[in-house]
């Protein structure tokens, strides 16, 4: 008797997965031209962030920002009539003080003024559950926690004397994809700001930190209720140029 | 795209159920097999280069730590657990005593890295084999590509670990019916005692059901360790842990999340005699298990069958004696 199962290996379902994803990427292409480029602007109210320039909150604390990197990924082009003309591979890690990562071309797309651009900050469930990933998504990026699966889908950290920790930091790592705490959150703007194949998101860290009072609430580390109120928050500090 | 040759096989018995593990993203090839072996032998792993993974999964005991209740070597919270066995790894659905890792191939970011000081280190790991002659040539045999990454570097690690399979003991010939499975009277009677009192969390064949139970350890206070509830924040999973393997028991000592247990006299002793009732003790433990002194050696004796010397001593899987 037998009892060993050979297993023919994936050769096969390699060649399919991306005959697939050839014909779908090479499909879309061919009624579609257009480069859109978007560029990503962080700001504290309108001053532009810096490492050691200090920043003072609507609740008066004073503050540093020494890391500031996030997730902004499934870019969809949603046309009037609902046909959503998704971008794939579309998640890219945005780095504050890293320039290469502040501007995103969305390649091929084909868009009119009236559609809209949904994208989400953070990583979705499939890619928080499928193992380990590749470029922005690769686990040595440092956005991927390593004792409780899952992406930190906004990480910032930073200083202020409001905060009695070690070294006054502050460092709210925020992530998690199971339910009840899921903190992906989509955005959705307008195309009518477009110029010139230009668009530009404006992110204003400061509103971050106008429910926040630093002295009582300094570390978010772990997915939970924090975390999730924390992402609820998000959507807020971005806007477009109208 | 280079497709891969697959050179591999993951072999299993027929007779158990798929792997869990989702294989696409790696070669199968030996190339990957190789390299990963040597990573797992390799202390560059470490921030200080003193640490591999084999420090703590050592072959001869099931791929576990012996010496220490509590593993050795790295901060945050892999000092506070017992090390755990590495084997049939593609048929488990979470990893770690509380299952917070929830894939294979990310599992070996957390010995890697400690919790405050992540961003870092794995990064640090892929820049020391990305100025490794010897690193980027085995990177180049497996991809194509010398050039190093995190996922790169994770694949490789996966593909050996994935491969570490017991499935060889004098059980397994047992239930087989192959040569050298002969059960002894004790043996045939301390199986069924385990059938009763023990298969419903530790599960033929892989002899656990990948669930959380609490099994009614004491709370050591020193430790405070409430296990799944760290990662659901949910208190109906307080105190459980994962039913781990019990195959190679004889040699994984000692035993339980936090190395409680030196023999498995002691384990037979909890089972038997000092459960702790509490709020979220397993069902199956709420009457208490009885068994005679000769039933408990039977029982014993019958968990020296889990012990596949095959596996424990293949060559293939040890310390990679090479001068690369
Ligand atoms: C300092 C000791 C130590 C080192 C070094 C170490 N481990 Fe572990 N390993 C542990 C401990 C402790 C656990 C259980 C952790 C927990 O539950 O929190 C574990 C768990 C595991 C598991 C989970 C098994 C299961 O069934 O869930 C795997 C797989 C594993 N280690 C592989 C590795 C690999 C690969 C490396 C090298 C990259 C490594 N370990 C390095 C101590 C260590
Ligand atoms: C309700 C489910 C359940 C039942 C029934 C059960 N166990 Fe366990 N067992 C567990 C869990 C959960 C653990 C891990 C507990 C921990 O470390 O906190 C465990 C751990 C062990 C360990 C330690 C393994 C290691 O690698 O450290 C041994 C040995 C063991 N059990 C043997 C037995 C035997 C023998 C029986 C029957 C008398 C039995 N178990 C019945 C759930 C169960």
């Amino acid at each position: 008797m037998s009892y060993i199962n050979k297993q023919p290996k994936f050769k096969l379902d390699y060649i399919v997965m991306f005959l697939l994803f050839f014909t779908i990427f090479s499909g879309a292409s061919q009624n579609s031209n257009k480069d859109l480029s978007i560029n990503i602007v962080t700001s504290f109210d309108g001053e532009s962030i810096e490492k050691d320039k200090w920043y003072v909150t609507k609740n008066n604390d004073s503050i540093q920002i020494t890391k500031l990197r996030f997730y902004l990924t499934n870019f969809v082009i949603q046309t009037e009539d609902k046909k959503n003309d998704s971008i794939f591979n579309s998640n890219y890690l945005i780095d504050a003080f890293n320039k290469e990562t502040l501007k995103i071309i969305l390649s091929n797309t084909n868009y009119n003024k009236e559609d809209k651009l949904l994208l989400s900050i953070g990583v979705n469930e499939h890619l928080n559950t499928s193992g380990a990933n590749s470029g922005d998504l690769d686990p040595s990026k440092g956005m991927f926690w390593s004792w409780q699966s899952g992406y930190i889908n906004f990480k910032m950290e930073g200083k202020s004397p409001s905060c009695k920790t070690r070294k006054n930091k502050f460092q709210f790592h925020i992530g998690g994809y199971q339910k009840p705490f899921e903190s992906i959150r989509v955005l959705t703007f307008k195309l009518s700001a477009i110029k010139n194949n230009e668009l530009t998101i404006n992110i204003n860290i400061a509103h971050f930190f106008d429910a926040l009072q630093l002295s009582s609430q300094n570390q978010i580390m772990i997915p939970g209720k924090e975390a999730n109120d924390a992402a609820d928050r998000l959507p807020q500090l971005f806007s477009i140029d109208e | 795209m280079a497709i891969k040759h697959k050179d591999l096989f993951f072999d299993y018995p027929e007779y158990w159920p798929k792997p869990n593990y989702d294989f696409s993203k790696l070669s199968m090839s030996e190339n990957e097999f190789q390299l990963g072996r040597q990573l797992f032998y390799d202390p560059i792993l470490s921030r200080d280069n003193t640490i591999s993974c084999a420090s703590c999964h050592l072959q001869a005991t099931g791929f576990t730590h012996v010496d220490h209740d509590l593993s050795h070597g790295i901060d945050g919270r892999i000092g506070t657990r017992n090390s755990m066995t590495i084997m049939n790894l593609a048929w488990n659905t979470s990893f770690m005593w509380d299952g917070g890792v929830n894939h294979l191939e990310l599992q070996a970011l957390a010995p890697i890295s400690s919790e405050n000081e992540m961003d870092e280190t794995l990064a640090n790991v892929v820049d020391k084999l990305n100025e490794s002659k010897k690193y980027k040539s085995l990177f180049f045999q497996v991809h194509q590509d010398s050039l190093v990454t995190g996922q790169k570097t994770f694949l490789a690690l996966t593909q050996f670990v994935v491969m570490l399979n017991s499935y060889n003991s004098k059980y397994d010939k047992y239930i087989r019916k192959e040569a050298g499975g002969d059960f002894t009277e004790q043996e045939k009677n301390g199986l069924s005692i385990f059938r009763e009192n023990c298969a419903s969390c530790h599960k033929e064949p892989l002899f656990t059901i990948n669930e959380f139970k609490n099994n009614g350890l004491k709370v050591d206070t020193t430790l405070n360790d409430y296990g799944r509830m760290l990662i659901t924040q949910n208190s109906k999973d307080s105190l459980k842990f994962k039913v781990p393997t019990l195959r190679n028991i004889q040699f994984t000592a000692p035993y339980m999340h936090d190395g409680r247990f030196e023999t498995l006299q002691e384990v037979l002793d909890h089972y038997t005699a000092d459960v702790q009732e509490s709020k979220t003790l397993a069902t199956e433990l709420k009457k208490t298990i009885q068994l005679s002194h000769i039933e408990k050696v039977d029982l014993l004796v019958f968990l020296r069958t889990l012990t596949d010397k095959e596996f424990l001593f293949d060559k293939r899987f040890s310390f990679p004696n090479n001068n690369l």
